[in-house]
């Protein structure tokens, strides 16, 4: 490759970078590039050719592979800014409802309609909610006793007692509570007969269900509910609804098994 | 090339945007078909398809402007080269395709070459005929159109090493050319 720049024919086809590069780059037609190297660079014009069909098959595997990776990462963004607004919207309907259907309810007992109904939708996503069964507090959490008498430590209520995997999936720690469950009482008590059945399909009278221990304990619940809501005025609002709620007929009593169920149905299997 | 508008492009594509993606993928899956049918022939569909996984999965990640897109797309290209020749080495010599493209370049008709001059095809296959880093150099900076400092990097060598296997490849083309008497005597 020392060839002296002086003897011309000694390396005809000695390139220096410059050529070189615009060879590359395609700057260079047949006709301009240096002897010897016409056909170099219409190989490289090939090289460089404008794609042929049969070069652009397969793109469905690509998109294919870039559904899988995108999707669930998309759905996971559109699921919680959803649930953001959902949340704050419901925070602030809920607030406005129980201030409002506070008042009205415990002056007539009765919610009028359009509150009822929109306690029922908004209240809906709140559903995820801790049962108010599970106080921070040590030892056996316990809930009211039913309707139909006190029921004996352990026993099953049926298969309504537990329906884990029923909640939407939203965030187990939202801010619904004892409070929550009180205007979902309210609702409840101002829905009774024939649209109670309809009531208990919403989401948001499922957990009120679950916070019961079983859809037949609902009354009996929002009747011990509503009455030590009144009852524990000025108390400290930490204190258990649960643990000292009256059923309708009868003692308080602690179930264990049920506490547990209430829980296992409040942090359904996440 | 899609240039100015792929600031935009590549974070919709990375989004999930099937068009956006598409516009990626038209650009670049052609070149990487030809950067494999120069390396590894055989295999060259395979090795584009396992080169757009993790395109793909990568994506998200990915932050810079077309030219070094292009250039980390082809970086992902030759690991996936690598990749496949370690395996072939471990399976043993017999599974290795013999030149196929050269073998597959059939003279065309020579009307149409005095015409078309060379098909992509034959033209990939006289490259790949070279010694390997030289075509690698060669189709990286044509092909995938980088720069040298890109192709250096991606072939984990200095810039002034690229360009003497640019230099030399093309040298030695020429020399193949000129004996083969394609075109030569016509001009």
């Amino acid at each position: 490759m020392r060839r002296l720049p002086a003897t011309p024919d000694a390396d005809p086809l000695a390139l220096d970078d410059e050529t070189v590069e615009r060879l590359l780059r395609g700057e260079l037609a047949p006709d301009q590039a240096p002897p010897g190297y016409a056909e170099v660079a219409e190989l490289l014009t090939a090289v460089a050719a404008p794609p042929s069909p049969g070069e652009l098959t397969g793109q469905a595997a690509a998109l294919a592979e870039l559904r899988a990776v995108t999707r669930p990462r998309r759905a996971a963004a559109t699921r919680r800014a959803a649930r953001r607004r959902r949340t704050g919207l419901a925070v602030a309907v809920l607030v406005g409802a129980l201030v409002t259907g506070g008042v009205a309810g415990a002056a007539t007992g009765h919610l009028p309609a359009p509150l009822r109904d929109a306690g029922r939708s908004i209240l809906g996503p709140l559903d995820d909610g801790p049962a108010p069964a599970q106080p921070a507090r040590p030892g056996p959490p316990s809930v009211p006793a039913a309707q139909g008498g006190p029921p004996s430590a352990g026993t099953t209520t049926g298969p309504q007692g537990a329906r884990p995997g029923t909640t939407a999936g939203g965030p187990a720690s939202t801010a619904a509570g004892p409070e929550d469950n009180k205007g979902l009482c309210q609702a409840y008590q101002a829905g009774k007969g024939d649209e109670q059945g309809r009531k208990l399909e919403a989401s948001a009278f499922q957990a009120l269900a679950r916070a019961a221990g079983g859809e037949d304990r609902i009354a009996g619940y929002c009747a011990g509910l509503l009455g030590q809501a009144k009852a524990q005025d000025g108390k400290d609002d930490q204190g258990q609804p649960g643990a000292d709620g009256q059923g309708q007929g009868g003692p308080p009593v602690t179930d264990p098994g049920q506490g547990e169920r209430a829980q296992g149905a409040g942090s359904p299997g996440r | 090339m899609i240039g100015p508008e792929f600031d935009d492009v590549l974070p919709a594509a990375a989004d999930g945007d099937e068009e956006a993606f598409g516009r990626l993928w038209t650009d670049l899956q052609p070149r990487l078909l030809r950067y494999f049918m120069v390396a590894a022939p055989a295999v060259a569909d395979d090795l584009a398809s396992e080169t757009w996984l993790g395109v793909v999965r990568g994506l998200g990640r990915f932050r810079g402007n077309e030219a070094a897109f292009r250039a980390w797309v082809f970086t992902i290209a030759r690991h996936e080269l690598l990749d496949w020749r370690r395996r072939a080495a471990r399976r043993g010599a017999e599974d290795l395709p013999a030149d196929g493209v050269v073998d597959q370049a059939a003279p065309d008709d020579p009307a149409a070459d005095a015409l078309e001059g060379f098909s992509t095809r034959e033209a990939l296959a006289q490259v790949a005929s070279l010694p390997p880093d030289q075509a690698e150099a060669i189709v990286l900076r044509v092909v995938a159109g980088l720069e040298v400092n890109r192709v250096a990097a991606i072939m984990g060598k200095r810039p002034g090493t690229v360009r003497v296997l640019t230099h030399r490849g093309l040298r030695r083309l020429a020399e193949r050319l000129g004996d083969g008497g394609r075109i030569r005597r016509v001009v």
